[in-house]
């Protein structure tokens, strides 16, 4: 498999540098005006959705979930979108419904949307993978989760469906090892959740989940193998949570040397950049994050019009 | 126009091949489907469409239903046969979250067709699990349209409205009404719109409001007060959500009496919020409160004697109607 060429790493070199833009500018954001704390910073998680996101086609099928803004960033929304929708402003991907909890969506992109409830998307992801086998239309889907979400009983009822329909299906599992503040070790029977694969004889993959070109690698064999019609594969990138649950989270559950080894997935990244294009491209993924941020402020609020919008579609 | 006499799963059946056949957006899946379905409406779908379109699967409701709604997102028009309208609980993330609120919640105004078939009601002794009524739920949480057709030909028009829908829709079909039979269309064009209620029989006195399993049970009823002077109109919803406010008012600001009936649990059913809405808009036009006939707010036993009478029967239904023209 080939590693993703020089134009391809600074291109997903500059959108991990938007998603820790915007990582940083949340942080301060949640901390000097009160946020609500509905934000779930994705910061040291970068690489996996970063990776991940490369390897995909334009209109291959990303059904995300909820930390960070890396998944959607990858896929190619814009950082305006975003931001707008954080700060609950008509300029945002939900049009003004926004105010923490991602529901991002853009389906011209593949950018599918986010379920809340966490570890939802299993079963969509298996729709849109079975809607791809009956129109043969070659789109591979992609189901992200946290390894908390592995306990939940739609992980199984899909992937045992996925992987008899041999579905152009991949179970990406972003594992920082922690439940909120519960350890995995404490719930889970396996040490990783990529030895579920076996169960349902598809190929299980773990990966660096701080290394993007690791887990673009990974990720792009699973999407050939899927476009071959070979069937899903589990690929589990083992990824550090750098922030608390949620913003404000104390983290009293940490241990004092947990951050010891941690690698920053933007510097393992920048080391595998030709020349000293880190800095420019980082430099300009700020500059643009910050003219969004600006433009999100001053955006205009929703009004009561909002909360009847988009219940049902009329024809 | 033409028609022939058949079944209601059969007529059911027939709406979604005719629908099958204009559009290749359309499959089909569930428990058992491609062997025929265990009611008999998908027979023959599997030969005629082949496994890729009627899929059979484990048994998942909630990998159904998110199924469902995955495939509806990227614009195929999925149909699952959840076999039992109870199972709607199995899956109530994937229907009441999923299919409801997915465009709403990212703010998206686009077309998202899904049909989620859930048999509903008693049918002589299939227990507690499966026999529930479960419609109120779609009428609580927005973003479905519910119907429940109680004739053959409302089986076949409504379930071709609903694959031409660009909203999800819980069709209930009426389990104990399977095998009645009656005159259906056999026009490919011929739909029942969803959200325009039906008036099977006109009359001046009271105003019946039911749908489903309970018209058949009100019309005999009706026949039964017609011979005591009592003329009664009976209004078949037909669709929950959208509910045809216009039908339902217009009848009874004229019969000024109103009742509603449904096999469903009576406390917090469908005719609470019937009941409760004539009551707030046309309260000057009754001549007596709306009453309410449903289901016992037990469990439906397993036996089938017992089960019988949990629910409405045609001597409660004309009973109730007798005490609205005592008050």
């Amino acid at each position: 498999m080939p590693a993703p060429d020089p134009a391809l790493l600074e291109q997903m070199f500059h959108r991990m540098s938007v998603a820790r833009a915007i990582e940083r500018l949340m942080l301060v954001h949640t901390r000097e005006r009160k946020f609500s704390g509905w934000w779930h910073p994705g910061e040291g998680q970068e690489a996996a959705p970063i990776g991940a996101t490369a390897a995909l086609e334009r209109d291959d099928y990303l059904w995300y979930q909820g930390r960070g803004s890396a998944w959607a960033i990858g896929k190619g929304m814009a950082a305006g979108l975003i931001l707008g929708d954080l700060l609950g402003k008509m300029n945002g991907a939900t049009r003004g419904k926004g105010g923490g909890v991602p529901h991002w969506a853009d389906y011209s992109i593949g950018v599918m949307g986010e379920g809340a409830t966490l570890g939802s998307v299993y079963p969509l992801a298996g729709g849109s993978a079975l809607a791809s086998r009956i129109r043969k239309d070659g789109r591979v889907s992609l189901a992200d989760f946290g390894d908390g979400t592995s306990a939940r009983g739609t992980f199984h009822e899909t992937m045992v469906h996925a992987a008899a329909w041999k579905l152009p299906l991949i179970y990406f599992c972003e594992n920082n090892g922690l439940l909120v503040g519960t350890r995995l070790g404490e719930v889970s029977p396996t040490e990783n959740i990529a030895d579920f694969a076996k169960g349902y004889g598809i190929p299980g993959i773990i990966v660096d989940g701080q290394d993007a070109v690791a887990v673009y690698e990974a990720t792009r064999e699973a999407a050939a193998r899927a476009r071959r019609g070979e069937g899903p594969t589990l690929i589990e990138a083992k990824v550090v949570r750098r922030h608390g649950h949620y913003a404000g989270d104390p983290q009293k559950y940490r241990a004092d040397d947990e951050f010891d080894d941690y690698r920053d997935p933007v510097d393992v990244l920048a080391a595998r950049l030709r020349g000293n294009s880190a800095e420019r491209i980082a430099q300009e993924a700020e500059a643009e994050v910050k003219a969004a941020y600006e433009e999100a402020l001053a955006a205009p609020e929703p009004d009561a019009s909002v909360i009847e919008r988009d219940l049902y579609h009329v024809q | 126009m033409s028609s022939e006499v058949m079944g209601y799963n059969a007529a059911m059946g027939l709406g979604l091949v005719e629908e099958m056949r204009r559009d290749a957006e359309i499959f089909v899946l569930g428990q058992g489907v491609a062997t025929g379905g265990w009611f008999g409406a998908e027979k023959g779908l599997a030969s005629e469409f082949g496994l890729d379109r009627v899929i059979d699967c484990g048994i998942s409701e909630a990998f159904e239903a998110g199924l469902a709604a995955g495939a509806a997102i990227v614009g195929m028009k999925p149909v699952i046969n959840m076999g039992f309208g109870d199972f709607a609980l199995i899956a109530g993330d994937e229907i009441y979250h999923k299919l409801a609120k997915w465009r709403y919640m990212h703010g998206l105004d686009v077309p998202m067709t899904a049909v989620i078939i859930f048999p509903i009601g008693t049918m002589g002794g299939a227990g507690p699990e499966h026999s529930s009524c479960t419609e109120v739920l779609g009428m609580h949480f927005p973003g479905l349209k519910v119907v429940v057709p109680s004739t053959p030909e409302d089986a076949k028009g409504l379930m071709k409205a609903a694959l031409r829908e660009p909203n999800p829709v819980l069709f209930h079909s009426v389990q104990g009404l399977g095998w009645a039979r009656g005159e259906v269309s056999t026009d490919p064009e011929f739909i029942v719109p969803i959200g325009k209620a039906a008036t099977p029989r006109q009359g001046r006195d009271l105003t019946i409001v039911t749908y489903g399993s309970m018209v058949p049970r009100s019309l005999e009823a009706a026949d039964t007060l017609a011979g005591e002077g009592i003329d009664c109109e009976v209004i078949d919803l037909r669709s929950l959500v959208p509910l045809d406010w216009d039908c339902v008012l217009e009848s009874v600001s004229r019969t000024n009496r109103a009742m509603v009936v449904h096999e469903a649990a009576k406390t917090a059913g469908p005719g609470a919020e019937i009941a409760a809405q004539i009551q707030e808009r046309i309260f000057f036009d009754l001549e007596a409160p709306v009453l309410r006939v449903g289901g016992k707010d037990f469990p439906l036993p397993q036996h089938s004697d017992l089960e019988a009478m949990s629910i409405p029967s045609v001597d409660a239904i004309a009973d109730t109607a007798r005490r609205l023209f005592a008050i």
